[in-house]
Parts: C-alpha cells; sequence; structure tokens
C-alpha cells in the first residue's frame, strides 16, 4: 500500500503502539484481568447459590444487571451514530476521532447483552427465544434489534479496518507471524486499486446510511421494554426518543473521555487537537439540553398528572430519604454540568469537558437506575404481610463485583484493540491531507525564502 | 561391579515410577477402585397402598425412592414383587418393574383373596435390591370394601348418592361416619366437587354444580373416592354420565392478535421487512468484499 507523507507520519507515529506491548500496557492489562476474576468468584457464587444471592427479589425482578445492559448498548449508538452522520455529510474533523467511535460500539455491544445473561436464570432456556420467538413480545424485538445491530457495527468497524489492515500487512511491522498473518487475512486482499476503492467506497456509504435509523430503532426497541408496560415511570409515549437521545448523549461522553484517554496514553495531540473536544463539546451540549428538555416534560407531566402510582414513584425520586439526592445527582450532573462547561469559553478546554463527560456519564448510569428500580418498587397491586427486602432493593457485592468486571472488560477490549489497530486510522487520510502536508511543507519554505 | 547394579537397578525403578505417572489410566484404575470400595449403599424406602376399585379389582401401589445428598430421589426401573400375605405363609403375585417416578402399579382381582384373623388382607411389595442399593420391602392391610355410587338428576339439579359397605364378612354391611369424596376426572389431577360422610345406613349425597365442562359429547366422570380410610384403606368408583357442557377438543384457529400465538398482520410484514431490508444489506456489503477480494491484482504495485 502506497502512503502519503502525512499518512507516513501518521503511521509512524503510532507503529511502536502496534509492535509493542509496554510494561504499563501489561500493568492495566492484569489490573483488568483481576477485576475479571473476582467478577467470576462473583458469578460462580450466582450459579452456584442461585439469583438469591442477588438483591432482585420478587417485586424488584431488575437491578444493577439491566442498568448496566441499557447503559452499554446506549453509549454503542453513539460510536454508530456520531461516525454514521459524520461519515454520511462528509466532516473533516472526524477522521482522527472515528476509529474510537467504532471501537466503542462494537466493545460495548458485546458487553451490554452480557449482563441480560447475567440477569436471567435458566440459561439453559436461552436458546428458546430463538426457537419458540413470540413476534408481540418487545422482548423477542430486542434480541432481533440487537443480534442485527452487533452484526452492523460488527462490519462497519470491519469496512473502516480494511485498508488499514493492508496498510499493517505491507509495513514490515516488527511483530510475530500469526500478527502478520492475521493481518494478511484481515485485509482480504486490498491493493489499493480503483476498483477495490469504489467497493469499499460502497460498502462504506450503504453501511453508514443503514446504521444510523437502524441504531435508532434499536434503542427505541429498548425503550418499548419498559414504554409498552403500564407501570408508572415506563408507560410513556417519549420512551422511544428520550432513550435514544440519551444514548447518543452518553456515548458522546465515552467517545470524548476516550480520546482524551488515548491522547494522553500515545501522545497523539497532533491528530486528536483541542478542537475536536470543543466540537464534541457543543454536540454534547446540544443533545444535554435536548435531553433535560424532554427529561423535564417527562416528568412534569407526571407530577402534574397526579395518577397515584405515577405520583407515588415521583415522590421516591424527589424524597431525599429515598431517590432524591441520585435523582438531584443525575440532573445536575447529567444535564447542568455539561452545558455549563461546554458553554462558558474559559471551561471550554479538553480536560474539563473530559471530566464534565466523566461525571455526565456517571449521572446518565445513575439515571438508568433510577428508571428501573424505583417502578419496581412501586408495584401497581398492594403487597401485603411482605418483607421489606422483596420491596426494596439492594445490590449485593455479586452484582457490584459482576458489574466492576464488566468495566474491567470494557477497559480491556480497548486495551488490547489499540494494540491490533493504530486508534487513528491512517487510510482515513488521502489527497487532502496531503495538500496539506505539502502546503505545510512549503510555508516555512516561503518564510526562510523571504528571511 | 556392585555400583553397576545399583545404578541398573535404580534406573529401573525411576523408569518404573515413570511408567506409572506417566500412565494415568493405571493411576485411575486404582484409584476406582479405591471409589468401589468407598461407595456407600444407598437405602431406598417403599410405600404401599392398596386402592380397591369399583370393579371389583384392587390396585397395588408401590413407590420406591431414596435420599441421596438431601435431596429425595424417586427410583425407576427397579423390579418391584407383589405379595398376598396370609397366616399361613405368603404367595407371589408378580412383579412390576419401576415407572420413571418410581411408582410399580400391580392390578389383581379382589375374589378368592383370602383374609386374615383380623378380617383384613394383606399385601407386602418386595424389591431386592442390587449392587449399588440395599432391599426394601412394604406392607398393607385392609378390610375388603364396596363404594357404590348411584348418579342422581333432579329436574334442574345433579348428585350423587354415595354407599360404602364392608363386604369383609361376605355380606354387605354399611359403614357409618366414614369420609367421602366426590371428584370429576380431569386431564391431570381430578378435580374436588365436594365431600361427606357417610350416615348410619353408610349413605352419603353430594350435589354435583351444573355446567361442568365435559369432553365434547358433554361427557364427565364422576369419581368417588375414600382416602386413608384407617379400615378400608384406600376405595375408588367411577362412573361417566352426560351431565356436562359439550367442549370440543379440537384446537381453535385463534386469530392474528396481540394476545394469541398469531402475530398480527402488520406486525409480521413489517418485521420481514425490516430485517430484509437490513440483512439484505448486510449480504450486498459482503457480496462487494467477496468482488474485492477476487480483484486483488496478481502483481502487488510497488510502493
Amino acid at each position: 500500500m502506497q502512503l502519503n507523507s502525512y499518512q507516513q507520519q501518521i503511521f509512524d507515529h503510532q507503529r511502536p503502539q502496534i509492535e509493542k506491548f509496554s510494561r504499563r500496557t501489561w500493568g492495566w492489562t492484569i489490573f483488568y484481568l483481576l477485576w475479571i476474576g473476582f467478577g467470576g468468584i462473583a458469578l460462580y457464587t450466582q450459579i452456584a447459590k442461585g439469583h438469591k444471592v442477588t438483591g432482585m427479589r420478587d417485586n424488584v425482578v431488575w437491578g444493577l444487571y439491566i442498568a448496566n445492559f441499557i447503559f452499554f448498548i446506549g453509549i454503542s449508538y453513539a460510536g454508530a451514530v456520531i461516525s454514521g452522520i459524520l461519515h454520511i455529510l462528509k466532516v473533516e474533523w472526524r477522521k482522527p476521532i472515528i476509529r474510537i467511535a467504532e471501537m466503542i460500539t462494537v466493545i460495548s455491544t458485546i458487553i451490554g447483552p452480557i449482563f441480560i445473561l447475567l440477569c436471567v436464570g435458566r440459561l439453559d432456556r436461552l436458546h428458546h427465544l430463538f426457537i419458540y420467538p413470540r413476534l408481540q413480545s418487545p422482548i423477542t424485538w430486542d434480541v432481533l434489534a440487537i443480534g442485527t445491530y452487533f452484526t452492523g457495527s460488527v462490519i462497519f468497524l470491519y469496512l473502516a479496518l480494511i485498508k488499514d489492515y493492508a496498510i499493517y500487512r505491507d509495513a514490515k511491522l516488527n511483530i510475530p507471524k500469526w500478527k502478520q498473518k492475521l493481518y494478511k487475512i484481515l485485509a482480504i486482499g486490498y491493493r489499493g486499486t480503483p476498483s477495490q476503492k469504489k467497493h469499499i467506497a460502497i460498502s462504506m456509504n450503504l453501511m453508514a446510511v443503514m446504521i444510523v435509523p437502524l441504531a435508532i430503532i434499536v434503542h427505541s426497541v429498548l425503550s418499548w421494554i419498559f414504554g409498552m408496560t403500564l407501570r408508572p415511570g415506563w408507560h410513556s409515549t417519549i420512551f422511544g426518543p428520550y432513550f435514544v437521545l440519551a444514548a447518543i448523549y452518553s456515548g458522546t461522553g465515552v467517545l470524548i473521555m476516550a480520546m482524551w484517554v488515548y491522547r494522553r496514553m500515545y501522545k497523539l495531540h497532533s491528530y486528536i487537537e483541542d478542537k475536536h473536544f470543543i466540537y464534541l463539546g457543543y454536540i454534547m451540549m446540544v443533545l444535554g439540553a435536548a435531553y433535560g428538555y424532554f427529561t423535564f416534560s417527562e416528568y412534569l407531566t407526571d407530577w402534574y398528572g397526579s395518577q397515584r402510582w405515577d405520583a407515588q414513584v415521583i415522590s421516591k425520586l424527589f424524597d431525599p430519604r429515598e431517590y432524591g439526592w441520585w435523582f438531584l445527582f443525575a440532573n445536575v450532573a447529567g444535564i447542568v454540568l455539561p452545558i455549563a462547561v461546554v458553554a462558558i469559553p474559559k471551561t471550554r478546554k479538553p480536560g474539563l469537558i473530559a471530566i464534565a463527560s466523566f461525571f455526565m456519564v456517571m449521572a446518565l448510569w445513575v439515571k438508568r437506575y433510577l428508571i428501573i428500580v424505583p417502578t419496581l418498587e412501586t408495584p401497581l397491586l398492594p403487597m401485603q404481610d411482605t418483607r421489606p427486602e422483596y420491596v426494596h432493593y439492594h445490590a449485593t457485592w455479586v452484582e457490584w463485583a459482576l458489574t466492576f468486571a464488566g468495566v474491567a472488560t470494557f477497559f480491556l477490549f480497548f486495551t488490547i484493540g489499540s494494540k491490533f489497530v493504530t486508534v487513528v486510522p491512517i487510510s482515513e487520510f488521502g489527497d487532502e491531507e496531503k495538500k496539506k502536508a505539502k502546503a505545510s511543507a512549503i510555508e516555512p519554505a516561503k518564510e526562510i525564502a523571504t528571511v | 561391579m556392585k555400583p553397576v547394579i545399583n545404578i541398573r537397578s535404580g534406573s529401573l525403578a525411576i523408569l518404573i515410577i515413570a511408567f506409572l505417572i506417566s500412565n494415568p489410566a493405571l493411576v485411575n484404575a486404582q484409584k476406582d477402585t479405591a471409589k468401589a470400595e468407598t461407595v456407600e449403599m444407598l437405602s431406598p424406602s417403599m410405600d404401599l397402598i392398596g386402592i380397591q376399585k369399583g370393579d371389583n379389582t384392587i390396585d397395588l401401589k408401590a413407590s420406591l425412592k431414596t435420599k441421596f445428598k438431601g435431596a429425595t430421589i424417586k427410583l425407576p426401573h427397579l423390579k418391584v414383587h407383589f405379595l398376598a400375605v396370609t397366616d399361613s405363609g405368603q404367595k407371589e403375585l408378580g412383579y412390576v418393574i419401576t415407572d420413571k417416578v418410581g411408582v410399580s402399579l400391580f392390578n389383581i382381582k379382589a375374589e378368592g383373596l383370602t383374609a386374615g384373623k383380623d378380617g383384613k388382607v394383606k399385601f407386602k411389595a418386595v424389591f431386592d435390591g442390587n449392587k449399588s442399593m440395599d432391599p426394601a420391602d412394604a406392607e398393607v392391610a385392609f378390610k375388603r370394601a364396596r363404594l357404590e355410587i348411584e348418579p342422581v338428576k333432579g329436574d334442574s339439579t345433579y348428585s350423587a348418592n354415595l354407599k360404602l359397605v364392608d363386604v369383609s364378612s361376605g355380606k354387605a354391611v354399611p359403614v357409618p361416619d366414614a369420609a367421602l369424596g366426590l371428584f370429576v376426572k380431569r386431564s391431570f389431577y381430578p378435580m374436588k366437587i365436594g365431600e361427606a360422610k357417610t350416615d348410619s345406613e353408610g349413605l352419603a349425597t353430594i350435589e354435583i354444580p351444573a355446567k361442568l365442562p365435559g369432553d365434547a359429547q358433554g361427557k364427565i366422570t364422576l369419581l368417588a373416592k375414600v382416602d386413608e380410610n384407617e379400615t378400608y384403606g384406600y376405595l375408588e368408583t367411577a362412573v361417566p354420565e352426560n351431565w356436562g357442557v359439550a367442549v370440543s377438543n379440537q384446537n381453535v384457529e385463534l386469530p392474528k392478535a396481540l394476545w394469541s400465538s398469531h402475530p398480527p398482520t402488520w406486525m409480521l410484514i413489517t418485521f420481514i421487512v425490516l430485517m430484509t431490508t437490513v440483512w439484505g444489506h448486510y449480504i450486498v456489503i459482503i457480496y462487494e468484499l467477496f468482488r474485492l477480494r477476487k480483484e486483488e491484482p496478481k502483481i502487488v504495485p510497488e510502493s
């Protein structure tokens, strides 16, 4: 594969990232594996003793696992939607960050559904979902939608990687033979001929067009698992767009955080520039405002209507003795903070935007928890003589251990992923960057000449 | 020479040990033998009941089970012998292999059975045991009795007259103050309609609700039962009647609806269109990738 000077420069900068597995990387990998191992102990405990080791009971049948599931599936959409839309609109500044966005999509789409498997009992009957599907069930929609979406996001990521795999294949990297063979297989004979470029372009455009509506449909379907039931706090017509918006919003936050980490870790300041944080910050601010509007609209209508069960859920969310503080955190850190940080010019800086993103992502995780648990703690049928622990949900160490194991797996996949592909895609930078590179080379020459 | 011999014998010993270690089959065989010696025998328990039927037969029902690691396991595929026990000795009636829930059911004619001095007929069920299980047996004794059922149809009501008589002496002697139950047979366990106690004439009457769902012809089967009577054990008598409401036994095709097993047409169409569109695109993309693979130039352009 022929590289222009700018591509060569990017590649040379990231070459050690693929060739070496540094001590620091080993350290982090072992740390994540230890967490995952601890999660393995929790999983064994859950399988051996049953779901009684979790806080889930007759009333509150969903807890941390489902909150994690929605959270991870949510952040996966941001990668798809952001990279898809920016690709269709041919936005130039997307190029250095598009790979990170696509990696977020694939990795979180793998991890999200694992929490469903942790939540349901009787995994031996899992195949019944496919053998005896009931098309009217939102659960069936969800299984099909997530399966389809995962396939699509893997294809999308792979398409974007083929050209880079060809570059790695031809670059004579100082890597083991199996890795070289792997790149050769994954490059599927791409040599950059015009017809091959055309095949990639057709496929990429098709996928970019497909992935955006697909992501919207899939997350709407996920919201309908809640919205189709008559429970207070769930039965809402705006749940579809509300979930989609929250998903893209939280995903944008994760993308900013990942950009910040990678920029520091691999010293990619020349490629992932401050402007990328600011542009994504603007997107985050707009999404934050829209998310705030949806949140206000949702709770205002429930509060104003004051239906018996809705009022009970609302009172729990506003009561500091129940979920009041968490609800406040979800809204302040999830809406006010990111908007304020990006809106004020003085705070509009990569570090602060990344910190605001971190709190926003945490807040949106809390928000998912607040969607699930308070509603389930408000049963439509009055429960008599039931045990308090059956009504009130408290996550156990098993659930927390598996939650952190999921997060560690997410980070581990990112760490390992960045050892197989360059974080900043090389092939994305074509002729325009070549011209820019030439221009930047001419400018100093002119200056020297004038001097 | 001695050292040479020692070295050789030492080497041989090492070789033997190495062979033993490297040959897991031998080690495992030894372990298996040890295990077999230490396997604990299971101690099954047996329950036996006799059900006196209305057709003058007796069902002897033996249940075989055991406790293993705190759980009760029903024992299938085991041979259970049934014996009639008299004051003078015992006579084998036959044997039945236990079914998947560990039950053996043996049916015998009630005529010609010899009662003991106490007027009771006695039966015994025996499991001989095997390599892993101890033997087990159980006995049951009860007085012979007959349960009669007479369905009565009024103008707008239905009832059943039940009568319990002792036949152990050869004569029909009414049994007073005995608890009876009336049931209707169902696909699974019989449904209880009512219960009563016999009067001094051994009679009891139980009302039957109208419009009980029956089979396709409206037939229901009334079942009178005596359970766990101290003297007579278990008795059953069944009689069919055309008092039920005819319920078709054919599966009715449910309409396409949200609640039925067939989804609404619009939902099916939406699903097929969406899935075909998306997966169709995936197939097109994969086809494009195959073409890309095929079009790899044989001479690699110089970089």
